[in-house]
């Protein structure tokens, strides 16, 4: 590692932070361009002074728009935040904590899933001289991209689950080993929705490969073509994955929102859609947070990898 | 970044049977939808929120796709609905390109670096939350029942929310493009030959940057109207008793067992408009710019 990679590393490292800052302000905006008082809208226009003056100062809606934001910040740096405004006062992390196994579960199988598909079917449809390969790596990438997450996940409940009686149809009952039979239908609904954006960088990439010089020299020593495919084609198809997985994180959890969605999951996402609709602020806020910086560290975490597995990047 | 911005053909179709077969199943598939959308609603003789039989009945001649949970004519629903996805993924997409490709044009080719940066550091910030989670607080911000003229409750904020997001993705693809043409030979003639800054980025830069950016929209059509879909899942975008393609679905999504038509057969009519829409991108890529 050379002194100009590991600048380039510490700048996207503080890049990283303005955004996780910027993240944070545009939350703490999100609240106050809300039309209309929202401790009214939350409690309703015939609640008691006392409490309208409570939840205004738990949302920090009290005070300077400088204090109320410095306050926020502040919270936020302790690592607190903040209750629940319709479960009773839980506390925001435990409320995150109870429903995020569920969607990494489904979420980390998903990305695997997706992960090996893209990787096997772009490759294979790139090398082969067989059309019917081609041609099907084709027809899935298409059709995956042309069906929406929700749908797939509804044709597997009928199918697999209703039909067929293979796996359960939806809902969560805790415990790893025992939830892990309702992670099988989810986890492929978001593998199949993750693949094709895997399948089409490394397909090109494994296309473009063929065309280098290190490819002819290699072929023109006489390389057996699947000791070919092994060390040349593969190493550098594989590249762009690492990126990929980074960029596509905030797709999958969008998606495994829906997904949780479609069988009745309780995860980070129905939290996330029951706060909207309860108009629940300080989980709103927890989540999005959570989300939002999960995002930035996977993309930082993507591109320094990339710095240690492609050689090319630290010198360019 | 190193990842291949350049969007890649993937039309089997085009590999069987060659590029002419795939086009004409792209636009005769769209041409089918966008007909049904139309002429279905005007010609039946029921209006889409109508109770026309007993709920849940499967699909017949008198009603193609059956009837849902309280009796209403999914055919009728699913192209009423169509309409709604169709016209919001349009004026989303139309604005979105434009927008993002005027904005990205001129960051990739301004001359003052301090405007290029400004724009980079908002799309980035854009892109970087996940698109759940802005897409719901703007639905927030804005309302997620406010109707406004024809358009249905829930439609404008979810709209409004995808106009704020998508037009990110256009501004850094064009960028890059104009970043790379700023580069390229014909444009350094040009500015040598005196060719005022103006002239180059609008004669020179800008087409073939628009080129990039309306191959892309066809294909983020099917993005667009399969997030306008899904948002109902989300517990946003259009309100029932509206009929769009996401929002049946959704209402018929616990009646799987007994009444798959109602979410099946929208299902399919969204399922082919994806595919058709996809057919067509990749007919509308430049073979020179496109991977193999």
């Amino acid at each position: 590692m050379g002194t100009r990679a590991l600048r380039r590393i510490a700048s996207r490292v503080g890049q990283s932070l303005v955004t996780v800052f910027v993240v944070c302000t545009l939350v703490f905006a999100m609240i106050r361009l809300i039309p209309g008082d929202p401790v009214l809208q939350i409690l309703g226009n015939e609640a008691s002074p006392e409490s309208i003056k409570a939840l205004r100062s738990q949302l920090h809606l009290d005070g300077s728009l400088l204090q109320q934001y410095g306050s926020y910040l502040s919270d936020l740096l302790h690592g607190n935040l903040g209750a629940s405004l319709i479960q009773r006062g839980r506390p925001v992390s435990e409320i995150i904590s109870s429903s995020v196994t569920s969607t990494l579960t489904i979420a980390l199988f998903g990305l695997l899933l997706g992960v090996l598909v893209g990787m096997i079917a772009g490759i294979w449809g790139a090398v082969t001289r067989r059309k019917v390969v081609n041609v099907g790596v084709q027809a899935f990438s298409i059709l995956a991209y042309a069906t929406p997450t929700f749908l797939f996940a509804l044709l597997l409940v009928l199918v697999v689950a209703l039909m067929w009686g293979l796996l359960p149809a939806g809902g969560w009952p805790g415990g790893f080993v025992q939830s892990l039979p309702y992670a099988i239908l989810p986890a492929i609904a978001l593998g199949v929705n993750l693949a094709p954006k895997f399948l089409r960088p490394v397909r090109q990439e494994a296309i473009d490969v063929q065309d280098t010089l290190f490819m002819e020299a290699a072929i023109s020593r006489g390389l057996p073509r699947r000791k070919l495919n092994l060390s040349h084609v593969l190493p550098n198809s594989l590249l762009p994955l690492v990126t990929l997985v980074g960029i596509s994180l905030g797709g999958l959890l969008t998606n495994a929102v829906i997904v949780e969605a479609v069988f009745g999951i309780p995860g980070l996402g129905s939290e996330l859609s029951k706060a909207v609709a309860q108009r629940d602020y300080p989980v709103i806020q927890g989540i999005t947070l959570l989300m939002s910086v999960t995002v930035i560290v996977g993309n930082l975490l993507a591109e320094t990898m990339y710095q240690f597995v492609d050689p090319r990047a630290r010198v360019q | 970044m190193t990842i291949t911005q350049k969007p890649i053909r993937l039309s089997f179709l085009r590999t069987l049977f060659g590029e002419r077969v795939s086009r004409t199943v792209g636009a005769v598939l769209i041409l089918l939808v966008v007909l049904g959308c139309i002429f279905v609603p005007i010609f039946s003789s029921h209006d889409p929120s109508d109770l026309v039989a007993p709920p849940m009945q499967a699909p017949s001649w008198a009603h193609p796709f059956g009837t849902d949970v309280v009796g209403r004519d999914v055919f009728v629903r699913t192209f009423a609905g169509g309409r709604i996805d169709l016209f919001a993924a349009l004026i989303v997409v139309g604005f979105n390109a434009t927008f993002g490709t005027l904005l990205g044009t001129a960051a990739g080719s301004s001359t003052h670096r301090a405007f290029d940066s400004v724009v980079m550091r908002i799309i980035d910030a854009i892109l970087a939350v996940p698109m759940v989670v802005l897409l719901l607080a703007v639905v927030m911000v804005v309302g997620s029942t406010n109707a406004w003229g024809p358009l249905p409750a829930g439609l404008p904020g979810a709209m409004i929310a995808m106009m704020l997001i998508g037009w990110a993705f256009y501004a850094r693809l064009s960028r890059g493009q104009a970043l790379v043409y700023r580069e390229s030979d014909f444009v350094v003639a040009s500015r040598i030959a005196g060719l005022s800054q103006w002239r180059i980025v609008t004669k020179h830069i800008f087409p073939g940057v628009g080129r990039l950016s309306l191959s892309n929209a066809i294909g983020d059509l099917v993005a667009s109207v399969v997030l306008l879909a899904s948002l109902p899942f989300l517990g946003a975008g259009v309100q029932p008793p509206a009929p769009e393609w996401g929002s049946i679905m959704y209402e018929g999504r616990g009646f799987l067992q007994q009444a798959w038509w109602i979410t099946m057969c929208p299902g399919i009519i969204l399922a082919l408009t994806g595919l058709g829409l996809s057919f067509l991108a990749d007919s509308f890529l430049d073979s020179r710019e496109a991977g193999k």
